[in-house]
């Protein structure tokens, strides 16, 4: 599903030059739970920003769900991510001038589908996520834990192959941390995503087939984790 | 694949001191400019709307208001049975002699202005001026101290209503009638009998100038060159419209004058919509890049700020217009009309209508501010990169 | 206060795109208030200066556009207490014909102008010559400059009120004139006319210069009652008296004019709120960590409300440059219009710049005060709570 090959970044921040990938090369098959982990700087947030395409590498191939992202100009992959792609983010990030509902229906706006059939499909992902009855609550008025429940429900919405998330328990506490964790386990579980996780939390571990480490931009070992050796529960 | 409105619309709620100064800016430019359009339309209309097509005005050659001009007797009677000069049912030429004066009268709040008092026979006078009528009281007799006077001078001046007595010149009239005459220029007149009104002037000219009208069918080029060409004479006609139309240019430096200001005023709002909106895209740059990340593009990022822009400037243009309008309304109503000394040294009654015209001007003006100053935010909004963007979260 | 100086001015340059555009706008905003300012006062400095003469003129009670017979002249300059009387005779020239008359022009007693009107400063050999050479012209440094005109040129009036067309030669200005009239002599005139059969013995006005100001009134009295029960009876007031009704119908288009005045004013305020709540709402946090680190809330209070006054202040110095420019492009398009009259002349003084610094200033504070007095008396930890 996802393919890395010798993929390098490297940005200025004034007059330096950061290399935050040296020459990574990854493969993600369908329908996995993969986490990225590594201390700060190690360039787990821009690897997954290039998988996801919201990034464009340096030197190397990205290919994504067989398509050749490098090729891909910034309008082309907007919709590349549109299509393909989910995002889940430690902030929720959810727009707050939208009720839960609105949110959740946001990337269906990409489509050609009717208001109807949006609606429809947003309640649905609503339900899945266990929050049906908030659906015209306002952000504001959620919890954190609910917030972040609704923005899976958002990355659901619109049936992408991929799941991104960005430190997704990184603002909850330990029982909602669980709780967004084993739903992203779901989403792998029963709708069949690829979902990579970049985390700092060591629960996450328990729930993610492969885990990934990253240093100083390098990936320097895979472990398998816990829902692996556990045949797909923790 | 656009962004909804109700995300722009809400967006501007939820900021509602900023979007607020921001339409007040945009309105009270919206009211300054309409107000000062709306005084020069009027004035614009008044006086272009003044003249019949069907009708010549003769004055002596090289005069340029019939107060200035002079007329002879002679003169007179010969034009009258020049061909191509309409008649009236009883077979009479439909030729109006006039005598045009300026005298002081006083204004109720105590000023003195000079006021256009236009000398005429009754029934040749109707007759030719088509436009004006009668609408209360009666038209003068001749040779009895009586006038009439126009709807604007009714209101202004001492002694002018109906059943009142005006002093000016010489001596008194007696007020028998109100005339209107669609709002133009011949509202701020006083008629009287033509005689009388130059027995008091002590014109050595009985006329200053004749109004005639044109026959159906008849040839007007060929009559006004006759009139031209007369060597006896030394006269020349043109049709009332494009007399009066040259009075209105006066009001042109004034035009020049107000657009320039108009343009001045919306920069600085264009301005003040720019800062709002900056401030808005830096507040929602998370908001920015979750959206792209999404999958929205560019150009759905651009127009939805600039909707948002254009969505400030339109309330900006609804509140500000109908401030205007009703701003324009009180003014009339508390100065009874806006004095306006036009090219000739009389007083224009202008009362301040905020019209169709004038509300378009301004709503192209919001528009324009809303556009140029939502164009650069808007394009940074969308030019953000969504990593960088979402860093700020 | 003042050693916060570089931090204030450093706080500005924080978001140098929103403190330009706030400036811009305010500068433009207070040139406006300037060049509108200048309309009404273009017409009370011209009343003013007139009261400070004993000049009077007297026409006929009917309206000016009635005449006087030229007699008159002789028995106005034989009452107690004139010392000078000449006369006034409009004769409406056009200097270029479509555009009519752009300046107000008279036929004038060439022999006792000079006396009447001493105090406007024409140099004695120019009204000397006037005197001698029968086409000669006097012309307002209003007309000449916007004519570009120069002393010895030769320029033709097509009148619109007498069947003639003279040529005149410039022989001196008239400097002090607050309107850009010209004379031409009266003599002139009068041959021109009665080279076409047409007698002319009638003037538009008499004006006098009465000795002592306290005799105005009575002298006044004396001239009107000469004539009263006569063929034309006069009606006498001072210069000033007759300037202000002539111009008292714009009345109305001052109303509208300063109606407009308060509202760029009220424009200002605005743009100048709305930037400092938005640059102070992004300083929250820091605000409550300046206060944590122990400043007093009345110091930062000043200092917020010093920053919106700076940048206004600043802006409105800008926009009196603006002021300066915008009159000189204004006057040169306008200048003394016909309708306008005093109210297009556009002159801007020192005061009316300084008054207009003041008011940038006065607004800057003005719009400082809410969102600065908001900010820095919010709780430390309720907004440090917020942030972090």
């Amino acid at each position: 599903m996802i393919d890395l090959r010798s993929v390098s970044r490297i940005y200025r921040r004034g007059a330096d030059e950061v290399h935050a990938l040296e020459r990574v090369s990854l493969h993600i098959p369908a329908a996995r739970f993969v986490a990225l982990m590594g201390p700060s700087g190690s360039g787990k947030s821009t690897l997954l920003n290039i998988l996801a395409g919201l990034d464009r590498p340096s030197d190397g191939e990205v290919v994504v769900a067989g398509q050749r992202l490098n090729d891909l100009d910034e309008d082309e992959l907007a919709a590349f991510r549109a299509r393909h792609v989910g995002f889940v983010f430690q902030f929720f990030n959810l727009i707050p001038v939208l009720s839960a509902l609105e949110n959740v229906e946001l990337p269906l706006l990409l489509t050609h589908l009717g208001k109807a059939e949006r609606r429809e499909r947003a309640a649905t992902a609503l339900r899945i996520v266990g929050l049906a009855e908030r659906a015209g609550h306002s952000p504001g008025q959620l919890s954190g834990g609910e917030q972040q429940r609704v923005a899976i429900a958002r990355a659901l919405v619109s049936d992408p192959e991929i799941i991104v998330a960005d430190e997704p328990t990184g603002d909850l506490d330990a029982k909602n941390a669980e709780d967004t964790l084993a739903l992203l386990r779901t989403l792998k579980q029963e709708f069949g995503k690829t979902v990579v996780m970049v985390t700092h939390d060591p629960r996450a571990e328990k729930y993610v087939d492969l885990v990934h480490h990253l240093d100083k931009g390098v990936l320097f070992e895979t472990r398998e984790g816990g829902a692996a050796a556990a045949g797909g529960q923790p | 694949m656009a962004l909804p409105l109700s995300y722009s619309v809400r967006s501007l709620f939820a900021r509602r001191l900023r979007t607020g100064l921001t339409v007040g800016v945009i309105s009270l430019v919206v009211v300054a400019t309409t107000l000062f359009l709306g005084l020069l339309s009027s004035l614009q209309r008044t006086l272009r709307t003044t003249g019949s097509e069907r009708n010549l005005i003769v004055m002596r050659k090289g005069s340029s208001n019939d107060g200035s001009s002079q007329l002879q007797l002679a003169a007179f009677q010969d034009i009258r049975f020049f061909e191509g000069v309409a008649r009236d049912a009883a077979g009479n030429p439909m030729v109006s002699p006039e005598l045009v004066v300026q005298p002081f009268f006083r204004r109720k709040d105590g000023g003195r202005e000079n006021v256009l008092v236009r000398g005429v026979e009754p029934a040749p006078a109707l007759a030719v001026h088509d436009e004006v009528r009668i609408v209360e009281g009666r038209m003068f007799e001749p040779s009895s101290g009586e006038v009439v006077v126009g709807r604007g001078v009714a209101g202004r001046y001492e002694g002018a209503q109906l059943g009142q007595t005006l002093e000016f010149g010489r001596g008194r009239w007696q007020v028998v009638g109100v005339f209107e005459s669609g709002g133009d220029s011949f509202e701020s007149e006083v008629w009287a009998d033509v005689r009388e009104l130059a027995n008091d002037a002590k014109r050595p000219f009985p006329y200053s100038s004749l109004r005639l009208a044109v026959a159906k069918g008849a040839d007007r080029d060929a009559l006004v060159r006759r009139i031209d060409d007369d060597p006896r004479h030394a006269l020349e006609a043109q049709p009332e419209p494009a007399y009066y139309a040259k009075q209105a240019e006066s009001a042109n430096t004034l035009y020049v004058l107000v657009v320039g200001l108009a343009v001045l005023a919306g920069i600085g709002a264009v301005f003040g919509a720019t800062n709002t909106l900056y401030a808005a895209v830096q507040a929602r740059t998370a908001e920015i890049g979750t959206l792209r990340a999404i999958g929205f593009s560019r150009a759905s990022i651009l127009v939805s700020f600039l909707v948002e822009s254009l969505l400030t400037a339109l309330v900006g243009f609804a509140v500000g217009g109908s401030l205007a309008w009703l701003l324009g309304l009180l003014v009339s109503w508390a100065l009874g009309g806006v004095g306006f000394g036009a090219a000739t040294f009389t007083t224009s009654v202008i009362q301040i209508r905020v019209g169709a015209g004038d509300l378009g001007a301004a709503l192209v003006l919001s528009l324009a501010v809303g556009l140029l100053g939502g164009f650069f935010p808007a394009r940074r909004a969308a030019r953000l990169r969504p990593v960088e963007a979402l860093r700020e979260a | 206060m003042i050693r916060f100086l570089p931090l204030i001015w450093r706080n500005l340059g924080r978001n140098k795109v929103r403190s330009s555009l706030t400036g811009a706008a305010i500068a433009l905003a207070i040139a406006l208030v300037c060049v509108l300012r200048t309309m009404p006062a273009g017409l009370d400095n011209f009343l003013s200066t007139l009261a400070k003469n004993t000049r009077i003129s007297v026409h006929n009670e009917a309206g000016i556009v009635y005449p006087l017979p030229y007699s008159y002249l002789q028995k106005v300059r034989s009452v107690p207490g004139v010392v000078e009387a000449t006369t006034w005779t409009w004769f409406g020239g056009a200097f270029e014909e479509e555009k009519g008359v752009t300046f107000p022009n008279f036929a004038v007693d060439a022999e006792t102008i000079g006396a009447v009107y001493e105090d406007l400063g024409i140099a004695p050999e120019q009204l000397e010559t006037f005197r001698r050479q029968r086409d000669a012209t006097l012309v307002g440094r209003l007309t000449l400059q916007k004519y570009g005109w120069k002393i010895g040129d030769r320029i033709t009036l097509k009148s619109t009120v007498f069947p003639v067309d003279l040529e005149l030669q410039i022989v001196g200005e008239i400097p002090a004139a607050v309107d850009p009239r010209a004379w031409l002599q009266r003599e002139y005139l009068s041959q021109a006319l009665e080279a076409q059969g047409v007698s002319f013995d009638l003037v538009n006005m008499i004006w006098a210069r009465v000795d002592d100001a306290d005799r105005v009134n009575e002298v006044m009295r004396t001239i009107d009652e000469l004539f009263r029960n006569s063929e034309a009876e006069t009606a006498s007031e001072t210069e000033k008296s007759f300037f202000g009704n002539l111009f008292g119908n714009l009345q109305g288009f001052v109303t509208v004019i300063l109606m407009v005045t308060g509202m760029v004013t009220l424009c200002i305020v605005f743009i100048a709120a709305n930037t400092a709540s938005m640059s102070i709402r992004e300083r929250v946090g820091e605000i409550a960590v300046m206060k944590a680190l122990g400043f007093r809330w009345r110091a930062l209070f000043g200092m917020l409300v010093l920053e919106a006054a700076l940048l206004a202040t600043l802006a409105g110095a800008a926009g009196t440059v603006i002021t300066l420019g915008l009159a000189q492009a204004l006057k040169s398009v306008a200048g003394f219009s016909p309708q306008l009259g005093p109210l297009a002349s556009f002159v801007v003084t020192n005061a009316m710049l300084v008054e207009g610094l003041f008011l940038a200033c006065f607004i800057g504070i003005v719009s400082g005060l809410v969102p600065a007095f908001g900010a820095s008396r919010r709780s430390v930890a309720a907004t440090l709570r917020e942030i972090f």
